[in-house]
């Protein structure tokens, strides 16, 4: 035998390691994999297969009427005819525009208000973010009713308002110019409630002594904001900002149900031209590629915004 | 383990079941009856006639129900796209014509039996039976049919000092600045921003009335760069300049609600260019105003003979998916249904609701049993133009090349770009998008 011996009974080096340790981790492994199989396989079926059918179907060719077995394969066409196609140049440049007035709009009033609704101790301050978070619970389409009256030109109420001071009120939604900023209003006004729950609740989690310190300190409200809310609140922002144009890039009901890409195409958004492509002119594959484009530009959007966080960690 | 395998086996057993069971593509039910579904976006009212006829035809064919299945315009071709490849989806759909060459192309759309297309071809007007007919063959009983004509509120005409309706271009522009100069907000002509069809109708039924066509004869190209159709472009730049028209007071929706229709019904706007089965929109937002609305064709072009509305029709298809029993079963319905015993005096039931909602039936028997509805002052003007009416073309990729268009016509109200540029991009665009479709 060629054992050698250990003091204290401890296990002897040299052997194979205890059988039974083995089988328990082999155990552990299986019973995680019964308990995890079930989310796995709805993830798998739902999210997972759709996605790489999604990626399939964009190097195709198929009509929707057809069996998706009867598709044909077109290579890289799909992706070629999206920049080669005026009206899906239109389509990503007006998203892009309207990511950059979302996230512009957005974020620092969201923040601003956030400040306004945590630091002062103020009586009714929990219904204002009530009323506030409302506007995000509320469905779209309710919303929408209520804007497609507001922007009404020459009756609507902001007409009514702006023409009461002498200016002559733009086509809220009829004019070119304007229409595309109309959506981006209506979605400030929709989202900024949720937003502003996001960075209170990261405020709470910044401690209270900083500032009882930094006042001593004699620093005031802007060197406070400055030197601990923004830096302590920076998790929550990048998420704010991610989840802003993340929900901006996706941007299709208000648009579906006010102006239907229009007028002249100026709101026409690629969450937009994707219906449009495949449920108005049958082209899936074309719709793919645009979805799987989307796709990416949000990973790339949060795999830069990751970095920027990580580099600001550092 | 043996528990586990038992459980497994439960449910790959049941999940085939369950698979077997939602795919199963029987024609008919245990009793021997066939059902079958009528997708349709008609309203509730003319739902509830449909569901009427249908009972009136299961009365006299027991062993045929019809299921009818209504959603918004907006959803219907969606709704075949996401159903209409099943065996168990809508068995007959009605669709707008633009729609079928796809349709037919992938088989949903099912050719129609001999006696029926010999039905179609003796008692519909030609060019109707050729929007439902794809490389000769006929793929569904053709409806309604919509026509474009000039509205005007004879009231605004009066206080402009207008007598007539104009008849060309010329007396349109005059008409138009003259209603414009009364004030008060007015636009002298409305045209609709916001919706496919209602912005590029009018466009096209102007410039068939100069001569020109959206597409060229073989439909492979546009021929939006012609003499004609820069001279229609130049109208609406012409209006756009002149401040009489203004894009913000005509923005619609598939339904005519918004501005369009709201200025039009409170005397902001003179005239517009619409279709006749907006006519129960008018009278419902209007009342006693409606009597100030009259009609006329579509005043002629400087390079035009003859006044020549855009039209276009619908038909009712079945799905060529659908078993043999139930296709056969959507034929026998759908031959009654419009055919001339299913109505009243000598009309179709089909005839009777689309005249409900004032639209004008494609079946002649229809057009003569209704002729005194539709030589009311407001349709027969429609009427009349069915004549020299040029058909929307019914090409694989129009309806794709008529959004192009509507872009460069929107931005060509809204001043963004000219007459040229908006009939050059336009071609280049529509053309992309027939190219794209085939």
């Amino acid at each position: 035998m060629n054992l050698t011996s250990t003091t204290g009974g401890g296990p002897i080096s040299g052997l194979p390691r205890p059988r039974r340790r083995r089988t328990d981790k082999a155990h552990r492994g299986i019973t995680a994999a019964i308990f995890l199989s079930p989310t796995v396989l709805i993830i798998g079926l739902f999210t997972v297969v759709p996605m790489i059918m999604t990626i399939v179907i964009s190097f195709h060719r198929w009509s929707m009427f057809t069996p998706i077995t009867e598709m044909d394969f077109v290579g890289l066409d799909n992706y070629a005819r999206l920049l080669s196609d005026s009206a899906r140049v239109q389509a990503i440049a007006n998203t892009g525009v309207y990511v950059l007035l979302s996230v512009v709009i957005t974020v620092p009033l969201a923040f601003l208000i956030a400040m306004l609704l945590y630091f002062p101790r103020l009586r009714g301050r929990n219904i204002v973010r009530v009323i506030l978070f409302a506007t995000y619970v509320i469905p779209t389409i309710a919303i929408v009713i209520i804007w497609s009256n507001i922007y009404a030109p020459g009756y609507g109420p902001l007409s009514a308002m702006i023409q009461a001071i002498g200016i002559t009120p733009p086509g809220w939604l009829s004019d070119p110019s304007w229409a595309l900023v109309s959506l981006v209003i209506f979605n400030v006004w929709q989202m900024l409630g949720y937003y502003v729950i996001l960075l209170v609740a990261g405020l709470t989690q910044i401690p209270e002594e900083l500032y009882e310190a930094a006042k001593v300190d004699g620093a005031g409200i802007v060197r406070q904001t400055r030197s601990i809310t923004i830096p302590m609140l920076s998790g929550s922002l990048v998420f704010v900002v991610l989840m802003t144009i993340i929900n901006s890039i996706q941007v299709f009901d208000p648009i579906y149900l006010l102006t239907q890409g229009g007028p002249a195409g100026s709101t026409n958004v690629v969450s937009f031209e994707i219906q449009r492509s495949a449920f108005q002119y049958g082209q899936a594959g074309d719709a793919s590629a645009l979805a799987v484009s989307l796709f990416m530009l949000i990973v790339l959007v949060g795999v830069v915004l990751n970095a920027i966080s990580k580099a600001r960690k550092r | 383990m043996k528990k586990h395998t038992l459980l497994a086996g439960l449910g790959v057993a049941a999940s085939v079941a369950l698979v077997a069971t939602g795919c199963s593509a029987s024609g008919g039910s245990d009793d021997g009856s066939t059902e079958v579904t009528f997708l349709t976006h008609w309203g509730p009212d003319q739902v509830t006639m449909l569901e009427d006829a249908a009972a009136a035809f299961t009365e006299e064919n027991p062993d045929i129900t019809v299921k009818v299945q209504a959603v918004p315009f907006a959803n219907l071709l969606s709704t075949l796209r996401t159903q209409g490849a099943s065996a168990d989806g809508p068995t007959i759909a009605g669709i707008y014509d633009a729609w079928l060459p796809e349709l037919a192309r992938d088989g949903l759309a099912a050719e129609a039996p001999s006696d029926v297309a010999k039905d179609v071809t003796d008692n519909w007007p030609s060019g109707v039976v050729n929007a439902a007919t794809q490389e000769g063959a006929l793929y569904g009983i053709p409806n309604e049919v919509d026509l474009y004509q000039l509205n005007y509120n004879t009231a605004l005409f009066e206080e402009a000092g207008i007598a007539a309706p104009p008849a060309t271009w010329d007396e349109l522009l005059t008409a138009a600045d003259a209603i414009t100069a009364t004030g008060d907000g007015r636009q002298g002509i409305g045209f609709i921003t916001s919706w496919n069809s209602g912005a590029v109708h009018p466009f096209l039924s102007l410039l068939a009335s100069n001569g020109g066509s959206f597409l060229n004869e073989a439909g492979d190209a546009a021929d939006l760069e012609s003499p004609e159709a820069l001279e229609t472009a130049e109208l609406y730049q012409q209006l756009v300049d002149a401040g009489a028209t203004n894009p913000a007071m005509s923005g619609a929706n598939a339904n005519t609600t918004g501005p369009y229709l709201d200025n039009f019904v409170n005397g902001k706007t003179g005239m517009i260019v619409m279709a006749n089965w907006w006519e129960s929109s008018l009278k419902d937002a209007m009342g006693d105003d409606f009597a100030n609305v009259a009609t006329a064709p579509i005043p002629v072009g400087p390079s035009g003979d003859v006044s020549s509305s855009i039209s276009y029709s619908w038909d009712t298809i079945v799905n060529g998916n659908a078993s043999d029993e139930k296709q056969a079963a959507a034929w026998k319905f759908l031959s009654w249904l419009n055919g001339p015993d299913s109505g009243e005096n000598g009309s179709s039931a089909m005839g009777d609701m689309l005249i409900s909602m004032g639209i004008l039936p494609s079946r002649l028997s229809d057009v003569e049993a209704h002729a005194e509805a539709l030589g009311s002052d407001f349709l027969s003007s429609y009427v009349a133009a069915m004549e020299t009416a040029t058909p929307f073309p019914t090409v694989l990729g129009a309806s794709a090349g008529a959004d192009a268009l509507q872009r460069q016509i929107e931005a060509l109200l809204n001043g963004q770009v000219d007459a040229a540029t908006a009939m050059k991009t336009a071609t280049a665009d529509v053309d992309a998008a027939l190219t794209a479709a085939r």
